[in-house]
């Protein structure tokens, strides 16, 4: 069990890396949420996902998997109103053909 | 054998928040500021449970994640209602 709770728990570092790079590196506000907004979602499900795991059938992995579900249904949540609120506020999306 | 690795996530998902900082500091509209402070606050969750397991008593640590987590989110829907139309 410890080595599948290694596996998910690395993987999940791995997911939650890539999105804070793109975070960093990506061009426009709207590509910087896309990056933000499901790779950062994957990373935390998946390492959650390595703790219960590695806990076994108690109550805090009862309590993990609230988490998991919380965070499956919020952090989209969170991007979606953040992205409608850049859109009606006037930021437009980056083209090739604009620069 | 396991701790080394929550000490080593630890110190990674350390670094990742000092790099978000970066794009909270530097960010060109007020938008972007807010995308940092989500993705840093959906990190210290994680954070926080692993500290846990590193002393030994995730139980307690999981209930304060959990209340983090709720409280992050609220707060991120009320800014992000509160610069609707707003031009920035």
């Amino acid at each position: 069990m410890a080595i599948v709770a290694i596996i998910f728990l690395l993987g999940g570092f791995f997911f939650t890396f890539v999105a804070a790079l793109g975070v960093i590196r990506l061009p426009d506000f709207y590509s910087r949420l896309h990056a933000s907004g499901k790779c950062e979602t994957l990373g935390m499900v998946l390492s959650f996902l390595g703790l219960a795991i590695y806990e076994g059938f108690t109550l805090t992995a009862l309590k993990l998997f609230f988490i998991v579900i919380f965070i499956f249904i919020a952090n989209p949540t969170g991007t979606h109103i953040l992205s409608r609120a850049a859109y009606r506020s006037g930021i437009k999306p980056w083209t090739r053909k604009g620069e | 054998m396991l701790d080394k690795i929550f000490i080593g996530l630890i110190v990674g998902l350390v670094l990742i928040i000092l790099m978000m900082l970066v794009r909270v500091f530097k960010g060109p509209s007020i938008y972007d500021r807010l995308n940092g402070l989500g993705v840093i606050g959906s990190d210290t969750i994680l954070l926080i449970v692993l500290i846990g397991y590193y002393n030994k008593r995730a139980d307690m640590f999981v209930d304060i994640s959990i209340a983090y987590a709720i409280l992050g989110f609220i707060g991120l829907v009320v800014i992000a209602k509160y610069f609707d139309r707003k031009e920035t």
